[in-house]
Order: C-alpha cells, then sequence, then structure tokens
C-alpha cells in the first residue's frame, strides 16, 4: 500500500434500496490517493450497491464514508459532484436524446466555465468523441456510450471516480479498451474505484483489490496477490486463474 | 426529448396531416349525407364545433352561412377551417408542452392539468371584469375592472404560482417519500376533480367573457381571421418559439432533456433535478394558463370546465407527438387541431374528440413511439 494519504474511507457500512432490508452488512474500505481499486465479488455480493452507497444513491444505515476529513454518508449526488466524485453507472449511463457534447456540457453542468477548459483534456483521451461531437448519444453503441458516459463523468474534473461495471455487455475488444482507458484515466492522477464482473481483467490493472462476498468485504490485497490467491481463483476466477 | 426539429420531422408531420385529412374526408364521404348534407348545416355543424371548443367565432359562422350559395365557398371552407385547425393547434399547443414537460421530466401524467387551463382564463376574467366579484371564504365583495392584459400577466403570474405551490407541497414531497408513478396520477385525478368544483363553486357554472369589444375580422380572401386571433396566435408563437429557444439553447434548457431522458444520471451529473423539476412546474401552469386566456379570447369565453373538456385532447396531442418530447407535443396539437376542426366539415360536431382519438390509433398503430420519439438503438 502506498504512503499517498487517504481520500475515501467507507467505515462498517450497513445499506440497502428497501426498509428493513440490507444488502450491504459490514463493509469498509480505505482507497488512497493517486489508487485505482477494484471491487470484484460473485452475483448478488453487493458491489454495484456498495458503489452506490458512496455515491449517495444507496441510503446508509449506518456507518460512515468519509471524502479526505469531510463526512459524506448520504449526501445528495450533485453535492457529491460539486465535492469532486464522478459517477459512472453500469447502465443508462448517457443521455440518449441529447447529443455527445451537450451530454459533456451536463457534466460540467456545475462549472460551466470547465467545459472547453476539460474539452481538449477529453478530446486526448477520447478523440473519437471530439468527431462525434454533433450525434445524439441514442444512436451510438454501447462502447462508445461507454467513452461518452465516461467523459462525462470527467468533465469536473474529480479526485475520485467511481466506475459501475465499465466493461458489461461490451465485446472483448471493446472491453480491452475499457480498461486501457480506466488505467489512462488513473494515470492522469484520478483515483479511481470500479466494479467488476471480469475479476481477473480488473485485477490485471488494479493496484488493489476488495472481494465482496454477502455484503461483506471479504479480504483485501494487492490485484497480482489476488490473482495468484487459491482461494479467489476458486471462487470467483476458474481453474484457469492464473 | 429531441435536440431539433429536422426535415424528416416536418415531412412526417406532413404525412400526418395529409392521412388524416384523407382519412376524415373517407369519413365524411360516408356518413355526409346523414350529418352535413347542405352547406347551412355544415356550416352550422362548424359553428357549433367551434363554440364548444375554441373553433370559429359567431361572426365567422355567419360568414359561412352568408357565401353558402357561391361556387367558390367549398374551397373556403375546407381553407378557413383548416385555418381555425392551426390557431385552435397552436393555442391547445401552449397547454400541451406543459403536460408534456412535466411527464418527460417526473413521468406524471397529470389530470389536473385542465384546471391549470380554466384557472388562468377565470382569473383573467377575475381581475377584468367590471362585475363585482369575491375572494373564497373572504367575505368582502369588489371591483377590480382593470384592462385585459395587465390582468392577464397577474393571472399567468398566479396560475404560475399555483405550479410552484403545487410541486413544493404535494408533488415534491410525493417523489421523495418515493410514491409510485401510478398513485401519484390517481392523486392528480383527484386533485383534478378538487379544483374543478373549486373553481366551479368560485366563478360559477356560466360562461365568463374576458373582453366585451368587437372583434374586426380581417379577410385574406381565400380565408378571414379575426384580429384578435391573429393576436391570440402571434403570442402562441412566440411563447412556443421561447420554450424551443429555452430547450435547445439555455443550459438549464439542456439540463430540463437531460432529466428528461435520466433523472438519475442527471443528478450524478450534478443537475439539481428537484430545481429543473420546480422550473418545470412553474413553467407548464404558467403556459397553460396563457393557453387558457387565449383560448377563452378566441372563443369569445370560458367556463370553468373549459380545460377538462380540452384535457383529452391535450393528452392525444402529447400522446400522438410522442410522449415526453415538447415538440411533440407541438406537432400533435397542430394535428388534433387541424382534425377535430376539418373533421366538422363532413361530420356530427359530437364525433370531434372521436376523430382525434381515432387518428392517435391510427398513428400510433404505425409508429407507435409517435410522431417525433424515436426508437432508441440498445446496447
Amino acid at each position: 500500500m502506498s504512503d499517498a494519504p487517504v481520500i475515501v474511507h467507507a467505515d462498517d457500512l450497513y445499506a440497502g434500496y428497501l426498509p428493513g432490508i440490507d444488502i450491504l452488512n459490514g463493509c469498509s474500505m480505505e482507497v488512497r490517493e493517486g489508487e485505482l481499486i477494484g471491487i470484484i465479488g460473485p452475483n448478488g455480493a453487493g458491489k454495484s450497491t456498495f458503489l452506490k452507497s458512496l455515491f449517495g444513491l444507496v441510503p446508509i444505515r449506518t456507518g460512515t464514508v468519509k471524502l479526505g476529513e469531510e463526512d459524506i454518508t448520504n449526501k445528495r449526488a450533485d453535492d457529491l459532484v460539486k465535492r469532486g466524485i464522478g459517477f459512472v453507472p453500469q447502465n443508462n449511463n448517457v443521455f440518449p436524446s441529447l447529443t455527445v457534447a451537450e451530454n459533456l456540457e451536463m457534466g460540467a453542468y456545475q462549472r460551466p466555465k470547465m467545459f472547453k477548459e476539460q474539452m481538449g483534456r477529453i478530446g486526448e483521451l477520447f478523440p473519437k468523441l471530439i468527431e462525434r461531437k454533433d450525434q445524439r448519444a441514442g444512436s451510438l453503441s454501447g462502447g462508445e456510450r461507454q467513452m461518452v458516459a465516461m467523459a462525462r463523468a470527467l468533465m469536473m474534473n474529480p479526485s475520485v471516480l467511481l466506475l459501475d461495471e465499465p466493461s458489461a455487455g461490451l465485446s472483448p475488444d471493446r472491453q480491452d479498451e475499457t480498461f486501457v482507458r480506466t488505467r489512462e484515466i488513473n494515470k492522469t492522477g484520478v483515483t479511481v474505484i470500479m466494479v467488476e464482473q471480469n475479476a481477473r481483467r480488473c485485477l490485471q490493472i488494479c493496484d488493489r483489490g476488495y472481494v465482496l462476498d454477502q455484503g461483506t468485504t471479504a479480504y483485501t490485497a494487492t490485484g497480482q496477490e489476488l490473482l495468484k490467491d487459491p482461494k479467489v481463483i476458486e471462487l470467483y476466477l476458474g481453474t484457469l486463474g492464473a | 426529448m429531441t435536440n431539433r426539429i429536422d426535415r424528416r420531422v416536418v415531412l412526417r408531420a406532413l404525412i400526418v396531416l395529409v392521412v388524416a385529412a384523407a382519412a376524415v374526408t373517407f369519413l365524411g364521404s360516408l356518413g355526409s349525407s346523414a350529418v352535413a348534407s347542405t352547406p347551412e348545416v355544415a356550416s352550422y355543424a362548424a359553428g357549433a364545433t367551434s363554440d364548444a371548443t375554441a373553433g370559429i367565432t359567431q361572426a365567422n359562422t355567419i360568414h359561412a352561412e352568408a357565401v353558402s350559395d357561391d361556387g367558390s365557398t367549398e374551397t373556403n371552407r375546407y381553407l378557413q377551417q383548416f385555418v381555425n385547425g392551426i390557431v385552435f393547434g397552436l393555442l391547445l399547443a401552449l397547454a400541451s408542452v406543459g403536460l408534456s414537460l412535466i411527464y418527460g421530466t417526473t413521468g406524471l401524467s397529470n389530470f389536473a392539468h385542465g384546471e391549470q387551463v380554466s384557472l388562468g382564463a377565470l382569473l383573467t376574467f377575475f381581475f377584468t371584469t367590471q362585475q363585482t366579484v369575491s375572494i373564497p371564504f373572504v367575505p368582502v365583495e369588489f371591483t377590480i375592472g382593470w384592462p385585459l392584459i395587465p390582468s392577464a400577466l397577474v393571472a399567468i403570474v398566479l396560475a404560475a404560482g399555483t405550479g410552484w405551490l403545487q410541486d413544493r407541497f404535494l408533488w415534491s414531497p410525493l417523489r421523495r417519500r418515493r410514491v409510485s408513478i401510478v398513485q401519484q396520477m390517481i392523486v392528480s385525478i383527484g386533485l383534478s376533480l378538487a379544483l374543478l368544483n373549486f373553481i366551479q363553486w368560485w366563478f360559477g357554472a356560466e360562461r365568463q367573457r374576458l373582453s366585451t369589444s368587437i372583434d374586426t375580422r380581417i379577410d385574406f380572401g381565400m380565408f378571414e381571421v379575426g384580429q384578435s386571433t391573429l393576436w391570440s396566435v402571434s403570442i402562441s408563437v412566440i411563447c412556443l418559439g421561447a420554450v424551443a429557444f429555452f430547450l435547445l439553447k439555455t443550459r438549464t434548457g439542456r439540463a430540463t432533456r437531460a432529466v428528461s431522458d435520466n433523472p438519475a444520471l442527471a443528478s450524478a451529473s450534478g443537475i439539481r433535478v428537484e430545481r429543473v423539476i420546480r422550473l418545470v412546474w412553474i413553467m407548464a401552469t404558467g403556459l397553460a394558463a396563457i393557453g387558457g386566456i387565449l383560448l377563452a379570447i378566441y372563443d369569445n369565453a370560458a367556463a370553468f370546465d373549459v380545460g377538462a373538456r380540452l384535457l383529452l385532447l391535450m393528452f392525444a396531442a402529447v400522446t400522438l407527438g410522442g410522449l415526453g418530447q415538447a415538440f411533440g407535443a407541438l406537432v400533435g396539437s397542430l394535428v388534433i387541431g387541424v382534425a377535430v376542426e376539418m373533421s366538422t366539415l363532413w361530420l356530427g360536431t359530437d364525433l370531434k374528440y372521436a376523430v382525434a382519438l381515432a387518428i392517435l390509433i391510427l398513428v400510433l398503430l404505425v409508429r407507435p413511439q409517435g410522431i417525433l420519439g424515436r426508437a432508441e438503438r440498445v446496447g
């Protein structure tokens, strides 16, 4: 683990969509600045719920989430965007009737002046989007939509980016591209926390991984260590793990 | 919501208009002998329809009757009714656009929207009439008697204020408590009935005139239009243009379209969704009030149930244009307006709503997403 200061700290979270039904039963996480964190686990383990609870989209019943020293438990999503957290949902992650440029503008809604400044950076990361800036996002392919979604979340220059299964539904080529982009974004200094179904690919690129099981963080280690961990191989990666 | 009206969209709307006109003509040829075999009856039918919905004025009816012997009357009547349809469609669009915006941003089919139309018209009457008036629960009678324009402006502001009040104290708490859309719709039906009865109790059941001045009619050769109607149409076009400008060219307008597309993602992008929805309620109720006032001027008077009778046509217009599409509501309203007005040339006035709804069904069978609705790519 690096010596960088802790930027996101989730402590013993209990959360769920419906009253009285908890999906998270004690999830904890500590993320340091500049890290790329992967969250893996079986279906129904609560990975997406965990990510959404960090972003205020699922009510947290007990436990706290801190951004730096600031308590951000159950803050509104638009408030968290202002504080420097970006979120890319798994599904419906673009505004289909808006053009690509308008989608990106919405990403910088709170600071309109940032829109033009950020377009240059987005052009470097996603040159294809600049070519298609006047095209309706609803007419783009899944991979292109994913790019728009990531770019939109980066418009406010967030310090932390939350990605909910960015490779879901994409072809293997597009999946690879998404992972490469994610790593590139991380290298520009953005702390990334990603939930992934493609556990092996996720662990290959991430600095550290958290394994979730039945709503609790079962264990954590570096991506490489988890890739070699017999239990992780048996449960989540299959026999061809390493 | 769509972000632009391209040529294909205009073409689609034209095709629907032509198909609608053809369908009405075909139906008319089947039933014309029974319903409107003489020009006089047809003219009467046209006049009666308009009286009920905001169609042609009394003067127009007289005109149609006066020229009924002339060989050119047929063209004249067709064109006159077509123009009346466009006028009615534009005024209907003011009310429908608000309904569509509310549906787009919240998913709610607001059944109480008709009463907002009535409220606009009757609040204007309240401020402009020379008769004594009173406020509910206040046992004091007084006369205001302001000129029409200041009265209308105050009425619009007050009606828009009711939109703010409704969202602040009713719809927003319901959304916060995650009350389902169907339940909210039932609440809106209840609110509609409550408002309807309240307005009737306040203003009475009789038709109230907003203006006592006699309208001058301007002759365009093939058709004629009242001067006040021209003003109404101009105001309507300006208001609709302003809404289009707001949605397409302003940041808040684009955010409104974003909320319409996906409220959760809008929130995750940093947009204050609740604020946008509050603004939409204010705009929608304000536009409905403008629509109500202009319809009342066009129709010479308004009754407590003018909005309630228009509600079905508004829903038809919004659905026909494409649910949640602000520009769809405009196109849908024009199609409905023309269909309703032109059908009265051949069919009984009792069938005018049936024609509008038959066209709605026909269009949806061919184009389920409505005229401007777009089928989205999946994945």
